[in-house]
């Protein structure tokens, strides 16, 4: 035996015969539904983070503070062929004639912004794209000018050097909420040489750099090894948190629908090898009794397995490739025209998958064949003995969950969809084993085609088990796509609502309080929240000096110990805050009481009851932690990593921050700046629109990619079906030779499916509720996501009906053709 | 050249014993035969009389539980799975009583099969002759379900021996045949075997049909009651 030929031959006559057919469609399919869902979430992606690049200035962002970054982060830049830009950030009192204002300056080189635009107005008002300023001159943003009462042209003082406004500042790379809005633009060998950088200067330096995506990560990973204490890296993604969280929640949602693609597509695989594999049974003994042995068998049938697979999953990454580019030709306006390259990568990652789906799934039983007796051509009775374990049957289970680690990028979603399809499954087993059991107890009392029809699920144990199974595990995937994903994006939406606040005041003073809530409140302002402001230094945890070596693992606790700490108090806990632990703070507590937030709770390796002690001023506070919270920190509020309770807060030197939102261009703004001149006044419509914006292109995406991944998950579900009906063949071709009537044949066959469906149906109902619920507490952050469940109830039904209809149709079909055909078709 | 012995399948004290639901079963207990070369053997007796458990054990198909099988000189027992599937492929046809073709090959392709696995090249014109010899030569590329029980049988027949075996193992091959078919199929057998010198051993509850081998081997309840011994 030529096992070569031999394979290449039969696959030609099987395939020609259509015993192979479906196997080949289900390999195509899944690997175009992965290829087209994983490119096009690829693409997407990056198109998001070319439009947060552009945010950031650059692709990549190193950033020290106090010192400048040694010369090396330049030149490494440019020997990896990347472009870099420098720049420092400092805050400085400006003067113009009387007036003066505190202000965020940026002082930037030539080659600033890096991605982006920086767009300046000139004097008239009309508007271009720019780089660094001249040296001797400035741009500055519209809240500066109007407090300083001067225009484009005129001149300002800063650290005691005289500039001239060239422009008034639009838009700005860099842009954020606290961090580093920049209000002045200047030249940064103006800064270097004014003295304003000089020892003690509280200033940020800047790297950034830009270019090709892989030479990024080369410095990104160089930088990391070179990385002076203090400084740290910025990537694209987490260059601001509202946004982070925002392309955090939008890959979440694009890989969810890739896997859940990937599963599908993996059940209709593994469906059709089984098949394929109980097919092959007979054929495996007559050919052992015609003198093949195991091993050219084995070698055989795997090779035939490569020979259909190489071609099959060949086309399904170019079909998908083509879906995925018609999709985008639809999608592409949505991501603001940024057009990113075809990736090869997830085509080359779905080829690879479809090939371990098919062999994780069709090679154990394959290789059980191997055991075939040579007596089965007489006794086709002869059980192949089943070894109670096999460790064959890790194989597929090893691949299924190789599949949703390595497709999810994230541990905690590919735990928590591994968990869900695991009780799911579990589930739908135990229902099963239940619903058989009563079966067989009742069946004396059921009518006759009905009692015919569910024995037959009795009958077939292991494989009604397998076909539940696999149906339960689909239709949770179909519901996760059709109605727990589009209200999870639904939620997603409406997290910025009309009135998120859109403007932020600084350094407002307690006294100015009465006066400010009034001007706002003549001027239409909404959603207003005020909250005092200290700022100050971590002194010590439970009297222990805090130093940051002892967190040498993590830089940021470095920052926050060698640097300023904010900290606020209130009666009540603030919106978009939870506590997780502890009990919030209580009114006018004996000692003080301290609530911090979770991520820093852990970074200082805190417990409930330690003792923080903080200096703000001249006076020192120490207090016990008594609460945990998880922030949101997408909601646009102002939130604070600590928090007093305010009998102890009250007492420290302190400023207000306020948040309000306010139609924004309104034009009275300005004169409350200017009859509040020590206001600092941030406008963040920019910023806020750009995450709208990415939220809407995003789950605009998504609802295509999700889309997209339903319509796979129909046809592969219908396959399935397809197949389980053509179990039936031979029973049903029986049934109407023995004399059964089109009436019992379809009472029998409702009566099955209506079983199998309903239960499928209910458990992965159930399932994708649970799924969706604890998506949404541990992938999402959206903690009071609640699925819908009317909806979900009506897939249920809706599921239990296509089952029926489904396995209905494809009897139907059977039942038509002539039994004498399908009997000597043979079994 | 090497002088064949005249003794082609010889078995000694063959017995089979199963576990079954019930507790053991002996299924065949000490069987012994020989048959020579160019003869014809059959294994007659009632149904669940044993004949296809012999016939397995004779054809090492199964191992027994006691005794040896000596087939063209080779002892089975010595032998391993493999090298009994060796032999198999070059000594040993078969006919079954229902036909087993493989559904999704057609006819001629049924025929290669044996061939295949030897991995010759002119299987496809050797397999279109043995057609054409029981006379389905225009039938080449029917499916099995495209022909008739006798023709599936002469579609197996062909296959039985178009590598040329030294012995063909026939279980009822006429069993799922009415009686004029039944007879062509046998006619036919008897002619090919014939023609091709094999050694036939043949398992049939019609006498009619076992009448036409040389020698009988009666079966009951797994012992032999007549014909050799
Ligand atoms: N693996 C097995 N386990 C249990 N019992 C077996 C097994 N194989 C055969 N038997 C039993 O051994 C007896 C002989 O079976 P066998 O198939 O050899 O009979 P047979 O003579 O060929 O009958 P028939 O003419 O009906 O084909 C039967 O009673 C059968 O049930
Ligand atoms: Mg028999």
């Amino acid at each position: 035996m030529r096992p070569v030929a031999f394979a290449a031959r039969s696959l030609r006559r099987e395939f020609r015969h259509g015993e192979l057919a479906t196997l080949a469609a289900a390999l195509v399919l899944a690997v175009a539904a992965l290829t087209a869902v994983g490119t096009l979430a690829s693409r997407v992606e990056s198109a998001i983070l070319a439009s947060a690049a552009e945010l950031l200035g650059g692709d990549l962002g190193v950033s020290a503070r106090r010192e400048a970054l040694p010369e090396s982060f330049s030149s490494e830049a440019g020997k990896l062929g990347l472009a870099s830009s420098r720049s420092v950030e400092f805050s400085s009192v400006v003067f113009a004639g009387e007036n003066s204002q505190f202000s965020e300056v940026r002082a930037v080189d030539a080659a600033f912004p890096l991605r982006g635009k920086l767009v300046v107005a000139d004097g008239s008002g009309v508007q271009s794209v720019a780089h660094a300023p001249a040296r001797g001159q400035v741009y500055a943003d519209h809240a500066v000018l109007t407090t300083l009462g001067a225009s484009v042209g005129s001149a300002l003082q800063l650290g005691g050097h005289d500039l001239s406004i060239a422009g008034e500042i639009v838009s700005a790379p860099g842009s954020s909420v606290f961090q580093f809005a920049p209000t002045l633009i200047m030249n940064l060998e103006d800064a270097e040489s004014s003295g304003l950088l000089g020892i003690g200067s509280r200033a940020t330096y800047r790297v950034l750099v830009a270019g090709d995506a892989a030479a990024v990560e080369r410095y990104a990973a160089w930088a990391g090894q070179n990385l002076p204490a203090m400084a740290r890296l910025t990537t694209v993604a987490e260059a601001q948190a509202n946004l982070r969280s925002a392309f955090e929640r939008g890959e979440n949602f694009l890989r969810l629908a890739a896997l859940l693609a990937a599963l599908l597509a993996g059940i209709a695989v593994a469906l059709a090898a089984q098949r394929f594999a109980r097919r092959k049974t007979e054929e495996v003994a007559l050919l052992r009794c015609l003198g093949a042995s195991r091993r050219e068998i084995v070698l055989a049938l795997s090779l035939e397995l490569v020979l259909l697979a190489l071609p099959a999953c060949l086309l399904g990454a170019a079909l998908g490739i083509g879906m995925q580019q018609v999709a985008f030709l639809f999608a592409s306006q949505l991501l603001g025209g940024v057009a990113p390259a075809l990736p090869l990568a997830p085509a080359a990652s779905a080829f690879v998958v479809g090939l371990a789906v098919l062999f994780g799934f069709a090679l154990p039983p394959l290789l059980r064949l191997r055991d075939v007796e040579p007596m089965r051509v007489f006794r086709r009775d002869l059980q192949t003995r089943l070894r109670r374990f096999d460790a064959l049957y890790l194989l597929p289970l090893l691949v299924g969950g190789g599949l949703i680690l390595l497709e999810s990028g994230s541990s905690k979603l590919a735990g928590v969809l591994a968990g869900a399809l695991a009780a799911v499954a579990v589930a739908t087993l135990l229902l099963s084993l239940l619903l058989l059991k009563g079966l067989r107890a009742s069946s004396r009392r059921l009518p006759g085609a009905l009692r015919f029809g569910l024995a037959n699920l009795s009958r077939r144990r292991a494989l009604t088990l397998i076909q539940v199974g696999a149906l339960a595990l689909s239709l949770t995937a179909l519901n996760l796509l059709a109605v727990v994903g589009p209200s999870l994006l639904d939620r997603w939406r409406a997290d910025l609502p009309q009135d998120t606040p859109n403007y932020f005041a600084l350094n407002l003073q307690p006294g100015q309080k009465a006066e400010f809530e009034q001007r706002l409140a003549a001027l239409g302002a909404s959603n207003l929240s005020l909250l005092p402001l200290a700022a100050g230094k971590l002194v010590a945890i439970n009297g222990k000096p805090l130093r940051a070596s002892d967190y040498a693992e993590d830089s940021r606790a470095g920052n926050w110990i060698e640097g300023e700490v904010r900290v606020s108090w209130s009666e009540q806990l603030p919106p978009s805050n939870r506590v997780t632990a502890g009990s919030w703070l209580a009114t006018d507590p004996p000692t003080a009481e301290l609530s911090v937030d979770r991520g820093w709770f852990e970074l200082f390796r805190l417990e409930l009851g330690d003792n923080m002690t903080l200096r703000v001023g001249d006076s020192e506070v120490t207090a016990t932690v008594t609460s945990v919270r998880e922030i949101d920190w997408d909601s646009f509020r102002v939130n604070f990593f600590m928090m007093l309770d305010p009998a102890h807060g009250d007492p420290l030197p302190h400023s207000l921050i306020s948040s309000f939102h306010l139609p924004p261009g309104n034009a009275a703004l300005a004169t409350l700046s200017r009859s509040m001149p020590n206001l600092s006044l941030i406008d963040v419509n920019s910023i806020l629109d750009r995450v709208r914006d990415i939220i809407s292109r995003v789950s605009s995406a998504v609802t295509w990619v999700l889309g997209f991944s339903l319509a796979a998950g129909i046809l592969v579900l219908l396959a399935a079906l397809a197949a389980t009906a053509d179990e039936r063949r031979f029973e049903i071709a029986l049934l109407r030779t023995l004399g059964a009537h089109g009436r019992q044949l379809t009472a029998a066959v409702l009566g099955e499916f209506a079983a199998l469906g309903l239960l499928a149906g209910a458990v992965a109902a159930a399932g994708a509720a649970g799924t969706g619920i604890a998506l949404a507490r541990n992938v999402f952050r959206m903690p009071d996501y609640w699925p819908p469940a009317p909806e979900l109830a009506g897939m249920a039904l809706a599921s239990a009906l296509v089952v029926m209809l489904a396995g209905l149709a494809g009897t139907r079909r059977i039942a038509r053709t002539p039994p004498m055909r399908v009997l000597r078709y043979g079994s | 050249m090497t002088i064949e012995p005249a003794v082609v399948l010889s078995a000694e004290k063959l017995s089979k014993v199963v576990e079954g639901p019930d507790g053991r079963l002996t299924i065949l207990e000490e069987v012994s035969l020989s048959v020579d070369r160019g003869a014809s053997l059959a294994i007659v007796g009632a149904s669940g009389s044993g004949k296809t458990t012999l016939l397995g054990l004779l054809a090492g198909l199964d191992r027994p539980s006691s005794g040896s099988v000596v087939l063209a000189g080779e002892d089975l027992g010595a032998l391993d799975e493999e090298a009994r599937a060796r032999l198999r492929r070059r000594m040993v046809g078969f006919v079954f009583q229902s036909f087993h073709l493989l559904p999704a090959l057609n006819a001629e392709e049924n025929v290669m099969l044996p061939l295949e696995l030897e991995g010759l090249d002119d299987a496809r014109e050797r397999a279109g002759s043995v057609l054409a010899a029981v006379g389905l030569g225009k039938r080449l590329h029917h499916y099995p379900h495209q022909l008739s029980g006798g023709e599936q049988q002469r579609v197996a027949l062909a296959r039985a021996f178009v590598h040329g075996p030294k012995l063909l193992f026939a279980d009822e091959p006429t069993g799922n045949l009415d009686q004029r078919t039944g007879a062509a199929v046998s006619d036919l057998l008897f002619d090919l075997n014939r023609e091709h010198q094999t050694t036939l051993v043949l398992v049939s509850h019609d006498l009619g049909l076992a009448s036409r081998c040389a020698r009988t081997l009666r079966l009951r309840d797994g012992r032999v009651v007549e014909g050799d011994q």
